[in-house]
Order: C-alpha cells, then sequence, then structure tokens
C-alpha cells in the first residue's frame, strides 16, 4: 500500500534520512521506533509533503507521493497526525472535527464520520462546543486523532502519540488507536516508547540516526530482550 | 541564519581614488557656474546631497536593521519646520535656528520611538504612518505660525549666501554645506555600519530571538538607531528649508515617500552604496521627467512592486559587479550586503524538533 | 451645554459614529482575515477601497447603468484589482525569506500604481457618487439621510454574511484553519494558495465596497484612501489581529470614538485622539481586544 524507497531529506544544512525503505501493507498496522532526534518526525513529513523530500519515491498505492503537494497527498488517502500538535485552538471541538472532512468527499458524508468519530471517543462528543484550547492534554491528541478520522483516509500516520502524556492517559489514547486499528484503516506509527505498542503493531522497524537499523514482524523484535532494554522506559 | 557582515572599516582604501573623486568633488561647483545651465546642474547635485542623506539614514533603519518606519518623510518635515518657525516666524538667523532641525527630529524620533519601537514589525508600521498623517494634519491645519495658511512656510530665509560672491555664485556656496553635511552623514552611517553596532543591528534584523540571546537588548539599539538616524534627517531638512527658501506641506505627499523608498530599493536594500546609487539615478531621473511627473509616479509604482519581486537585493548589487574596477573607492569599502531584506526562516523546517 | 443641544450632540456622534463603524468594519475584516491567514499587513488596501469608488464613478459616468448594478460592478472591480495584486505580486514572494519587507513594499507599490492610475484616469477633483435613495429626516439638529441608513444597513448584513460565512461554511472554516494552524490546515488537505486567493479577493471586495458605500454620501479623491485605511488599521490591531468577532465590535468601537470626540471635543481632536488611545492600548495591552495569542513576526 504505501512504498517509501530510498528517501533522504533533511533541513538546510543538514541530512537527516539516509536511504529510507519502508512499506505498509493494507490493513497493517507498522511502528517505528526510534530515539528522540533520529528523524521519527521527518520521516513521517517527508512523506505528508511538509518537507521536500531530496532523493527517493513514496508511492502510495500506486500513486507517486513524492513532490506532490501536501494536498493531494491527503487527497490521495495518506493522513499525518502531527506530534504534539494544539489543534485549531480558537475552534470548538465540533469545528476542528468538521475541518478534517475539508475535503470535498468526505465532507457530503461528515454527519456520518462525525458520528463515528463522537462513537470512538465520547469525551469529545461531550465537549462539542468548548473551545479546543480548553481541552487537557489527552483530549487534545484524541481530538487530533479524530480529525484524521475524519478525512477519507487510508493511512493514517501517527507521530508520538503519547508524548508529554500521563501513564493513565497514554494508555486512553493508545486504546483508541486500537479501535483505529480493528476499525481496518492502516497505520503508520512513530514513537520513542516500545511500551504499549504489543499486540497493535503487526511489524516494526527501528531508526536510528536517520537510519532503518532493524525491520521486523513484531512479536519477533518485542521478544528480543537487548531491544527491550533499550526501547523501553 | 545571520548575514555575515564584513566589517572592514580599515579596508583597502583606494587612496588614489578617494583624491581624484574629491578633487573632482571639491572644484566641480566652480566649473558649473562656467557653463551654461550648469546653475541647474548644481541644483540637482545639492537635491542628490539632501535625499541621499534621508535614503542613507531610512535604509538603516529599514534595510539594514529591519524597522518598519514610514516615519522618515515626518521626521524630515519635523527639521525643516523646526528651523522654518523659529528663522521665519521667530526671527532667529538661520544659521542659528538650523541646528535646532536636527535636534527637534531626534526628539520627535523618541517621543515615537519609546512606545513604538518595543513592539514588533506591524505595530511600527502603523503607528509611523499615523505619525506622518498626524503631523501632516497638524502642520496643515494648525495655526498660522506654522501652517502659513495650509501651504507650508513659504519664505523661510536663506543662509545669506548671495552677498557673498554674487547671486550666480550663491549655489557654490549651497553646495558646499550640502557636500559637508552629506559627507558627515554618509561617514558616521558608514562607521556605524562597520562597528559591532552595526553587526548587531544586522542581527537584529536577521535574527532577534538570537540576537536576543546573546546580549543585545533590541529596544535601546533600535531607540538609538531610530534617533541616530533622525538627527541627520532633521539636518537634512532644515538645510533644505533653507536652500530651497520654503518649508512645504508638499513634501508629505506619499509620491515623495515613493521616491524615496525607490532610491532605496532601486540601489540595494540593506547595503551600504546602495542608496547612495539609487538617489543619484532617482534624482536625476525625476528631473529628467518632471513634466511627466504622474506618469513618473506611477511607473516608479511599477518600478517598484517589479524589483520587489524579481530582484529583491536592488540594482546596485548588480551594478556593483560591473563597475567595480572603475570606481573602486565607493565599492572597496562597502559594508557587504545582505542578500535581500532577510528575514529568520518563516517554516519550521529550519529547525528540526525531534529529527 | 444645555440638554437639548447635548442631547442634539449625543445623537449626532452616534449617527456618525454607527455610521463611519459600519464602513471601518467592512475595510478592516479584510485586513484582519489577510493578516490572519497571510502574516501580512496589505498596504494596498486604502487603494482598493478608493478603486470601488472610482469605478463606480466612472462605469456611471461613462455608461450610466442603474445605481445598483454599478455598485455591485465595483466591488467586483475592487475585488479583480485585489486578486491581481494577489497573482502578480503576493504569490511569487510568499515564500521568499524577505517576504515581509518585501510585501510592504509590494503592497505599497501596487497602492501607488492604483492611485496615480485614478489620478490619470480622473484627475484630481473630489467627485462623489448618487446615492440609492435620496433626502432624509431631521431628528432635532441631526440630519439622517435615508442613504446614511442604507450603507449602515448594507454594511451591517455584509458584516452578518461575513461571520456567518466564516463559521459554517467549508471555506470559511479553512480560513480560520490557515490562520490559526497553517501547518495542520495543511495537513487536512487544505489548498493554501487557493485560499489565500480566496482570501484576497474577498477583502478586496469588502474594501472597494466600502468606497462605494462611503462614496455615496461623501466626497472622495484620488488620494483619499489612505485615512480610512490607517483607521481600519487602527480598528484591526485593537480588535486583535485575525479576530473576526473582535474586528467587528473594535470597528464601531473606534467609529463611536471618532465620532464623540470630534462631536464633543473637536473635529481636528478625533485623529490625534485615536492615535493616542491606540498607543496607549498598545503598551498596555499588546493583544488588543481579543487578540489571539502570540503576536508573531510582522
Amino acid at each position: 500500500m504505501l512504498k517509501v524507497e530510498e528517501l533522504e531529506a533533511g533541513y538546510a544544512g543538514s541530512q537527516v534520512l539516509h536511504s529510507i525503505s519502508l512499506r505498509v501493507g493494507d490493513g497493517e498496522t507498522v511502528v517505528v521506533l526510534g530515539p528522540n532526534g533520529h528523524g521519527k518526525t521527518t520521516l513521517l513529513r517527508a512523506i505528508s509533503g511538509l518537507v521536500r523530500p531530496r532523493a527517493g519515491r513514496v508511492e502510495f498505492d500506486g500513486t507517486e507521493l513524492t513532490h506532490l503537494p501536501t494536498e493531494q497527498i491527503v487527497a490521495a488517502g495518506v493522513v499525518h497526525i502531527p506530534q504534539g500538535d494544539l489543534p485549531f485552538p480558537e475552534m470548538t471541538v465540533l469545528e476542528n472535527l468538521l475541518v478534517g472532512a475539508y475535503r470535498s468527499d468526505a465532507w457530503g458524508a461528515r454527519a456520518e464520520r462525525l458520528e463515528r468519530v463522537f462513537q470512538l471517543f465520547p469525551p469529545l462528543a461531550e465537549r462539542q462546543r468548548q473551545l479546543a484550547r480548553s481541552l487537557s492534554g489527552g483530549e487534545r491528541r484524541m481530538l487530533a486523532l479524530g480529525r484524521g478520522l475524519m478525512s477519507t483516509a487510508r493511512l493514517l500516520m501517527i507521530d508520538e502519540p503519547s508524548l508529554g502524556l500521563a501513564p493513565l492517559v497514554i494508555e486512553q489514547v493508545y486504546a483508541t488507536i486500537h479501535a483505529i486499528k480493528r476499525s481496518g484503516l492502516s497505520i503508520l506509527l512513530v514513537d520513542e516508547n516500545a511500551e504499549h505498542v504489543a499486540g497493535l503493531a503487526d511489524r516494526m522497524y527501528l531508526l536510528e540516526a536517520g537510519v532503518l537499523v532493524r525491520e521486523g514482524a513484531a512479536a519477533a523484535l518485542l521478544r528480543d530482550q537487548a531491544l527491550l532494554a533499550a526501547y523501553l522506559g | 541564519m545571520i548575514a555575515r557582515a564584513e566589517a572592514r572599516p580599515w579596508a583597502e582604501t583606494n587612496w588614489l581614488g578617494v583624491g581624484i573623486v574629491s578633487a573632482v568633488m571639491l572644484l566641480l561647483p566652480w566649473g558649473l557656474t562656467l557653463v551654461d545651465g550648469g546653475n541647474y546642474f548644481t541644483h540637482l547635485i545639492i537635491t542628490f546631497f539632501v535625499w541621499g542623506i534621508v535614503a542613507q539614514c531610512w535604509n538603516l533603519i529599514m534595510g539594514v536593521s529591519g524597522i518598519y518606519s514610514f516615519g522618515q518623510l515626518a521626521l524630515f518635515q519635523v527639521g525643516a519646520f523646526t528651523t522654518g518657525v523659529l528663522s521665519f516666524s521667530v526671527g532667529l538667523s538661520p544659521w542659528v535656528s538650523i541646528w535646532a532641525a536636527p535636534v527637534g527630529a531626534v526628539l520627535a524620533a523618541l517621543v515615537i520611538g519609546l512606545p513604538t519601537l518595543r513592539l514588533r514589525g506591524i505595530y511600527v508600521v502603523l503607528l509611523t504612518l499615523a505619525f506622518h498623517e498626524l503631523l501632516r494634519n497638524w502642520v496643515t491645519t494648525g495655526p498660522q505660525w506654522i501652517s502659513a495658511g495650509g501651504y507650508g512656510l513659504a519664505r523661510v530665509p536663506k543662509l545669506g549666501f548671495e552677498h557673498v560672491l554674487g547671486p550666480q555664485y550663491e549655489k557654490v556656496f549651497y553646495y558646499y554645506t550640502g557636500l559637508v553635511f552629506f559627507a558627515l552623514a554618509t561617514y558616521a552611517i558608514w562607521r556605524i555600519l562597520n562597528s559591532p553596532i552595526g553587526l548587531a543591528f544586522t542581527a537584529l534584523r536577521d535574527s532577534e530571538d538570537y540576537a536576543i540571546s546573546r546580549g543585545v537588548d533590541p529596544f535601546r539599539f533600535k531607540l538609538f538607531l531610530f534617533a541616530f538616524s533622525a538627527f541627520f534627517t532633521g539636518l537634512a531638512g532644515g538645510f533644505s528649508a533653507h536652500y530651497n527658501g520654503s518649508a512645504s506641506t508638499s513634501l508629505f505627499d506619499f509620491g515623495v515617500m515613493i521616491n524615496l523608498l525607490v532610491m532605496i530599493v532601486l540601489g540595494g536594500w540593506g547595503t551600504f552604496a546602495g542608496p547612495i546609487f539609487g538617489t543619484a539615478v532617482l534624482t536625476f531621473l525625476t528631473e529628467l521627467l518632471r513634466a511627466f511627473d504622474l506618469y513618473r509616479i506611477l511607473a516608479l509604482g511599477v518600478a517598484m512592486a517589479v524589483i520587489a519581486v524579481a530582484a529583491p537585493e536592488g540594482l546596485a548589487p548588480l551594478c556593483t559587479r560591473a563597475f567595480r574596477s572603475l570606481f573602486g573607492v565607493f565599492f572597496e569599502a562597502e559594508y557587504s550586503p545582505a542578500p535581500g531584506p532577510v528575514e529568520p526562516d518563516a517554516n519550521a523546517d529550519a529547525t528540526p524538533r525531534d529529527g | 451645554m444645555e440638554i437639548r443641544d447635548a442631547l442634539d450632540a449625543l445623537l449626532q456622534a452616534l449617527y456618525s459614529g454607527v455610521l463611519s463603524g459600519s464602513v471601518y468594519g467592512l475595510m478592516a475584516i479584510g485586513l484582519t482575515l489577510i493578516w490572519g491567514s497571510l502574516r501580512m499587513l496589505n498596504l494596498a488596501h486604502g487603494a482598493l477601497y478608493i478603486a470601488g469608488a472610482y469605478i463606480a464613478y466612472g462605469v456611471l459616468s461613462a455608461l450610466g447603468w442603474p445605481v445598483l448594478v454599478t455598485f455591485a460592478l465595483a466591488v467586483g472591480g475592487a475585488a479583480v484589482i485585489g486578486l491581481a495584486i494577489q497573482l502578480v505580486l503576493i504569490n511569487p514572494i510568499l515564500d521568499n525569506p524577505g517576504r515581509d519587507s518585501a510585501s510592504l513594499i509590494a503592497t505599497l507599490a501596487a497602492s501607488i500604481v492604483v492611485q496615480s492610475a485614478i489620478l490619470l484616469l480622473f484627475g484630481g477633483q473630489t467627485k462623489e457618487l448618487p446615492p440609492l435613495l435620496e433626502g432624509g429626516f431631521k431628528v432635532g439638529t441631526t440630519l439622517i439621510s435615508y442613504q446614511g441608513l442604507v450603507v449602515i444597513g448594507a454594511a451591517v448584513v455584509c458584516l452578518l454574511l461575513m461571520t456567518i460565512f466564516l463559521r459554517v461554511s467549508r471555506r470559511g472554516l479553512a480560513i480560520r484553519a490557515i490562520s490559526q494552524n497553517m501547518d495542520a490546515a495543511r495537513l487536512m488537505g487544505i489548498p493554501i494558495a487557493p485560499t489565500f486567493v480566496v482570501v484576497m479577493v474577498i477583502s478586496a471586495g469588502l474594501a472597494g465596497l466600502a468606497g462605494v458605500l462611503l462614496g455615496s454620501i461623501l466626497f472622495f479623491t484620488p488620494s483619499g484612501g489612505f485615512t480610512p485605511m490607517l483607521m481600519a488599521m487602527v480598528v484591526t490591531i485593537f480588535g486583535g489581529l485575525g479576530s473576526v468577532p473582535g474586528t467587528i465590535w473594535a470597528a464601531y468601537i473606534i467609529g463611536l470614538m471618532e465620532s464623540f470626540l470630534a462631536v464633543f471635543v473637536g473635529p481636528s481632536w478625533a485623529l490625534p485622539g485615536i492615535f493616542l488611545f491606540m498607543i496607549v492600548m498598545l503598551v498596555l495591552r499588546p493583544n488588543g481586544l481579543f487578540g489571539l495569542g502570540e503576536v508573531r513576526r510582522l
């Protein structure tokens, strides 16, 4: 479904990603683990078009995404939910969610999509008319996820959903990601911490210093004790 | 990214070049009195001196330091009217009152600058534009001693040069006065640009946050700079009033402001030689096209739009490279130009957060 | 002052205040939208305003079409000029590092071009536009013209429509999204450049409308757009850069303040008074009435 080949990207004067190749299959949940500062966010940004790749290809269901503007990448079905992001602060929860359905194909069906999101995230339904900036950290994260779901995304790319949240809240967030997975969406998730991905990930990659150093079935990697020691906590 | 300013106060000045140019500048007016129409040419050069000062000052604030002030013209007028009122309505000798011009302008600058310069860019634009408008309003409709019916002071005493050698040599002395002021201002600006203060200003323009973290207090620097440029601008205004014999409200017109802006933008935004070059070009252009005043303004607007979009560095840097061999003195000691109006990278890509 | 005179003065101040406030509101909304989404100060706004009035004048004197049609054309014309400015001058420099100063210069240049073109085409004498409704009525010593009421009515309707548009429509949400968080908006698939164009066209149209409306009750000259633009900028800042409801409130407050100063203190005190107030407010509350959090670079 998503094919990334030899992707290179970076910022002015620095190279962050070196020859990254990965894939996400239909309905798969793939997790990329890596320490902070090693390129996880850049990877997602390079795929979603916020950062221009310097080399390599990104392909999704046969469509080449590599140098497309973000709006077309979203139209193709790849939605990036950024890290630690404050949703549109001066809009209500409801309005935030509606923005998620901006693309015309989603807009027509927004009532049903809203229903679905509210079922997945009851707290959002309760706080519909509240301004986004008055939400707690966990609720904002849920709002961001919900917003992503309002679109016609077939691949959801989630950046560090657990960042800065209390442990209890992290569990809730990951529980909803499980629910998303069950609904059939493909997921590409990057995180620093392997603690919650057991049972969620089908396959995993390890990203260190901008290079993918390990790849494999999640079950296998998670049994690796040395690995667990490095990436837990 | 902070543009590196190559400060070279000890620059490899081409002394021969300087000597030749100085000699020419000093003897020129005499030669011109002998030529038919030479006096007119002298007048053009004096105009160049006046606006060259103002252009350099405005460039120092906007181009080099990134303070979006549109009050330069108003400060010029403060100078003009201060000395105008003192010499015309109050009766002081112009040689005395002319020194009140820069002082008045500096005071005005401090008054505007204190509340304004602490605020971010857009507010400075608005407040300086407001100052311009308010001053224009007051000068045009204010008390008789300043507005004289709305056209400005029409009979500001001149500097008395016509008594020295006779009226046909009058312009020569204005020329020298103007030359002295111009040289003073240019030298002062050059020294500032090539001093640690100058580097601080560029740092402020390019990346205010970084500069602050290195101990630069933006507000005091900006205030100093603002007042500094007001000093010479006011001086130019005062000189202009006495030279032209009037302090005119028409100098508030936007056409004048655009003229000034083009001088800076055309010549090279943020550079040292740029405004000088731009003023020179524009002064002669303006006179040439005097008959087509309206079209000239229209054309200038178009030119400025084109430059802003297509060549933000202005034309001077391009010409610099072409004329470098010929006019060594002006360009050897040149403050290294920043690549256009440089602002810190707006998008977050510049600093990877988590990498 | 006698009660009678005081009431008369009060009514006069209220009427002119609401009138100016309505017009300022139309202009300021455009400025605040442009600021909110493009992070840019549009110095050509005054020129767009006066262009509206002159286009209407031109069409009327050359073609003699019905007033309503002419007014609509003028609004459209201003919107087109705004579009041209956006496409030719703004879009190319959006990604430049020097875009802040470049956009100031570019919009100032555009303003000069438009104004001198108007001066060339129409000359410098004052002009006026015919009102839709003639006549008026007196309340005390205050003359309230029907056209004045038309202007207020039209402006209020437009302001309401704009507010609804921004709250409810897809495009409106997109505009607000971009102004609150551009990256997030991008990631939702909102096309940035086309939305900027929409913002510019709307704001230019509103400015043109303001010019036409005011031109039907006051005289105007080619350089007449500058002071209203200045006031609109004050309103925009007072209401909080990027906040539409705040701007609408601010427009009426400033409009009323201006007229009260003019009526009760003296006409020459209106402008300086407002600016003094603004300086004080900026020092005390830099984000304005309803300002949105941090005020970025420009």
